[in-house]
């Protein structure tokens, strides 16, 4: 006769229990009992360590980040040794805004990388406008007023952007549409659209490399991830409510609008912090399109520097060199404080299962 | 179709349904229903689950063509123009013809804006909208609890409270008629027995059509019943007459209960 | 306020419903209009990638002979070769490393961990995925390359691109997992089954394809990352003759190339290369769709 513990209780509504304990033997078995618990419990502690793999990863690159930015001459392993020790500290002038490594002979090195901090904030944010209002503009007409199997058709496409490779994206504004910017877009804007602050002066380079192109691209590789998130935040309104709306005598636009939204504006918030978490971080496409200048544009067109460009270009030029390698990594530092919180935030309100759909999310 | 149904002048019909069909891939849902609807009644439609009572109202707010796959073919005449007519937008026939929905579907913002939602729409000026929104409360039967805040997010009323704030909603815009749909099914009795009361009220000054599975709220509150069984109108009639003594056998058996 | 009968009916001017208020006739056209334009920003999104997909294929195919995808030849301007050879390696070592980790971790995790903290432990990956790919590549420069002195290197960079690629594979284990039905998964243990028995025996068999999928997207994602390669080993023409020596990799090549004076036969090349790669991730995904649609099929039963 199998007597059966029975399952523990589920720990949340809808959570799973753990594997069960299952015994054949009679509950008093004595010796064999202790030990099927104790085979047990070493499977359970043996469990843990692959599914703490992320977390170790995790961990291992803070270390990283903060050793290297501790770097002495030798290879040691001490985390938190530019709290301790100037000048390996957070200093260097680290948020000055001279940016040098490389110096006449006789002057010192200087290391501000304030440059490079706002750099990426200048293009991740009228980027992340951008692929936000296109992409809540893609998500209504997607949900609201196409019909269901035009739109099954056309939102692949969309989340599509998201699986082309960075390089790719690179390369081909590079060529091909980074000219366009420098000898039609750029001279036309300076020309016709001076009367706004920022937009006048000269328009940059013919290449096209500067800040325009580079906010087009970086909309378009955050593009898939908003029109996602926003999509399904507009698809969680219940039929009912949408439909209340719509018996007030209201149009479509009119409960979308007053309606829709607000009952998913946390899913909203969301794409938010993630597409700009998504352009903040983007690294090689940045670097091809904007390349690594450590000076703030004086204008709209000009070019400028990103904390994940810049690492990317500089890593080489600053091996051996263990002040720059420190500088690198407080940077990095930075562009993994902020992704991280970016990131948790942006992720508190939505589903995690939909993100998967959309690569690099 | 029997009616017992004292007759009035035609012109008195504020809604005139004829030989109203709608079909789903090609089974049809409603069978040539004809009905009228005159000022300060109350009328229940009732019937057995499937039988097309949802659609039917549905189809006098112009909420039908929302469902995709369903045709609609006759005439719904709303004081004499057909609301299905070319020329007529959806919008303008809901705001005279209301809606209130089994479950309590309050927006998620305050009271106040919520049943000043539909007089936004139309932007009335302030001063007016404060009337019209106390005046939709108190019709409603809710003042009383809610005057004291109007701010206060209209997700944290309890059940029987936002089905009532669903009424005023749909009272403010000042309709003639409103459709309820089962409005009482989600509540329980004690909310149920306020949302009677407040139709009671509201039947002298609306025209109500009120769908429910419920024969005894059907006795309770209406003055017309209409029986619908698999589409078709099978009767209609004063409220004692239809439920006292019921022309149609299918009618009777519906009303002792013999089937759901 | 009262409507009482139809002799008051069209006192109201809104009765008369073909008369819409000018406002009404803005709100009208408005939504009708906005009903039109809405859905062109479909093309904003679309058109750029139709032509980037369009250009690429244009300039890359005319020159793409099976001769410039074999040739081994050193000097590189019109030899494929190497490359993909080698970045083929790479994947498949770097595959199989994060196909190690990233199983046992989720199945770990869906399997053994309290509700929780398999939550802690999603979270963890979820913030990994998210990461800038430069973030990555400096953890592996830094790691591997300085820390556990295998300089710039070909294992340094397949490590790497395994630590990018195991978060995708851990959540897909992990969900895949999670969502074998429940009375299946009670059925199993109330037969008596061990864990390592249902895992193996009833669970598997049943999250397999999921699982498969997750791996294709992660090879997907891997074959078209430039940082982690980039920063932890040197570029090189040949294949690899040690786990310590330079290699190639496509992403790396377009990386290398696409700032060439123009007419410069490696702009061409590095264009060839991401053609290779937009095929790849396009024939991935691909697969991953013919492997959910027969899913579906075969699966019909289990979720009823």
């Amino acid at each position: 006769m199998v007597i059966l513990d029975p399952p523990p209780a589920p720990a949340s509504e809808g959570g799973r229990e753990p594997i069960p304990p299952t015994s054949s033997d009679p509950p008093d078995g004595g010796l064999h009992r202790s030990r099927r618990e104790w085979l047990r419990y070493l499977t359970k502690a043996l469990a843990l360590v692959p599914a703490l793999i992320p977390t170790l990863f995790l961990i291992m690159i803070v270390v990283a980040l903060f050793s290297l930015a501790g770097f002495g001459v030798t290879f040691s392993l001490s985390p938190f040794r530019f709290v301790v020790h100037p000048p390996y500290n957070f200093g260097f002038g680290f948020f000055g805004s001279k940016w040098n490594p490389s110096p006449a002979p006789g002057y010192p090195a200087q290391w501000g990388t304030l440059v490079f901090i706002v750099g990426s904030f200048l293009t991740a944010v009228p980027a992340l406008f951008l692929s936000m209002a296109i992409g809540l503009g893609i998500a209504i007409a997607s949900t609201v007023y196409l019909p269901r199997f035009v739109s099954a058709w056309l939102d692949p496409f969309v989340d599509l952007l998201a699986g082309i490779p960075s390089v790719v994206y690179g390369i081909w504004a590079f060529v091909v549409i980074a000219p366009i910017f420098g000898t039609l877009l750029n001279p036309w804007a300076a020309a016709h659209l001076a009367f706004i602050p920022g937009f006048g002066g000269p328009p940059g380079q013919a290449t096209g490399v500067g800040l325009p192109i580079t906010i087009f691209v970086l909309t378009l590789m955050s593009l898939p991830i908003t029109t996602l998130l926003i999509r399904d935040a507009l698809r969680s309104i219940p039929r009912d409510l949408w439909e209340s709306g719509l018996a007030l005598g209201a149009t479509r636009w009119e409960v979308v609008r007053k309606i829709s939204i607000r009952h998913g504006s946390r899913g909203i918030l969301s794409a938010a912090f993630l597409g700009f978490g998504r352009a903040f971080g983007e690294t090689v496409a940045v670097a091809m399109v904007l390349g690594v200048n450590a000076a703030y544009p004086i204008n709209f067109y000009g070019s400028t520097g990103t904390i994940a460009a810049t690492i990317f270009s500089l890593l080489d030029s600053a091996y051996g060199n263990s002040q720059f390698l420190a500088a690198l990594s407080e940077m990095a530092i930075v562009l993994l404080a902020i992704s991280l919180a970016v990131n948790i935030a942006g992720r508190r309100f939505i589903s995690s299962i939909i993100s998967y759909e959309v690569p690099g999310l | 179709m029997m009616t017992t149904e004292t007759s009035t002048p035609a012109q008195d019909v504020v809604m005139s349904v004829q030989h109203l069909n709608v079909l789903a891939a090609g089974k049809k849902i409603l069978d040539d229903v004809s009905i009228d609807f005159r000022p300060r009644s109350l009328t229940a439609v009732i019937g057995p689950s499937g039988c097309g009572k949802t659609t039917f109202i549905r189809c006098l707010n112009r909420m039908v063509e929302i469902t995709p796959g369903l045709k609609v073919d006759g005439t719904v005449l709303y004081l004499g123009q057909d609301i299905y007519a070319p020329g007529v937008n959806p919008v303008l026939v809901r705001r005279r013809v209301g809606m209130v929905f089994q479950r309590p579907t309050v927006f998620p913002m305050s009271v106040f804006e919520n049943v000043a939602f539909g007089l936004r729409l139309v932007h009335t000026e302030e001063g007016e909208i404060d009337q019209q929104v106390t005046e939709a409360l108190t019709r409603a039967g809710l003042w009383e609890e809610v005057k004291g805040d109007l701010d206060r997010s209209a997700l944290s009323l309890s059940g029987g409270q936002q089905q009532r704030l669903c009424i005023a909603r749909a009272l403010a815009v000042r309709p003639r008629i409103i459709l309820l749909d089962e409005p009482t099914s989600a509540l329980d009795p004690m909310a149920t027995q306020r949302v009677e009361a407040t139709m009671q009220r509201l039947k002298e000054d609306f025209i109500l059509i009120l769908v429910t599975h419920n024969v005894g709220q059907a006795a309770r509150v209406s003055d017309r019943v209409a029986f619908l069984h698999s589409g078709r109108l099978i009767e209609v009639g004063d409220t004692a007459a239809i439920l006292e003594r019921p022309r149609d056998p299918l009618t009777e058996q519906f009303i002792t209960g013999r089937f759901t | 306020m009262v409507l009482a009968n139809a002799s008051e009916a069209r006192r109201s001017p809104e009765d008369i419903l073909y008369q819409e208020s000018l406002r009404t006739k803005w709100r009208l056209g408005f939504d009708r209009v906005i009903g039109w334009l809405l859905p062109l920003l479909f093309i904003v999104a679309i058109l750029p990638i139709a032509d980037l997909v369009y250009y690429v294929g244009s300039r890359a195919l005319p020159t793409l002979t099976f001769q410039v995808l074999t040739s081994t030849s050193l000097t590189q301007t019109d030899a494929l070769g190497v490359p993909i050879v080698s970045t083929a390696e790479i994947m498949v070592f770097a595959t199989l490393l994060a196909v190690a980790f990233g199983i046992f971790g989720g199945v770990a995790t869906a399997e053994y961990l309290s509700e929780r903290m398999a939550g802690w432990v999603r979270m963890t990956a979820n913030l990994l995925v998210g990461l800038p790919s430069v973030t990555l590549g400096y953890f592996g420069y830094f790691t591997f390359v300085l820390y556990f002195g295998w300089g710039l290197s070909y294992i340094a960079a397949v490590v790497t691109l395994a630590f990018f690629m195991t978060p995708y594979i851990f959540r897909t284990a992990d969900l895949a997992f999670t969502s074998v039905p429940r009375p299946i998964r009670e059925a199993a243990f109330g037969s008596g089954a061990t864990g390592p028995q249902y895992i193996v025996r009833v669970a598997t068999p049943i999250a397999f394809p999921q699982v498969l999928n997750g791996i294709f997207l992660a090879m997907a994602i891997g074959v078209g990352e430039t940082a982690p390669i980039v920063l932890t080993t040197t570029l090189s023409t040949i294949l690899p003759t040690s786990i310590y020596s330079p290699v190639s990799f496509l992403t790396a090549l377009i990386w290398e190339n696409f700032a060439q004076p123009k007419g410069s036969p490696l702009i061409d090349l590095a264009f060839q290369a991401a053609f290779l790669l937009i095929i790849t991730v396009i024939a991935l995904n691909i697969v991953v769709r013919l492997i959910s649609y027969n899913f579906q099929k075969r699966i019909q039963g289990l979720y009823q």
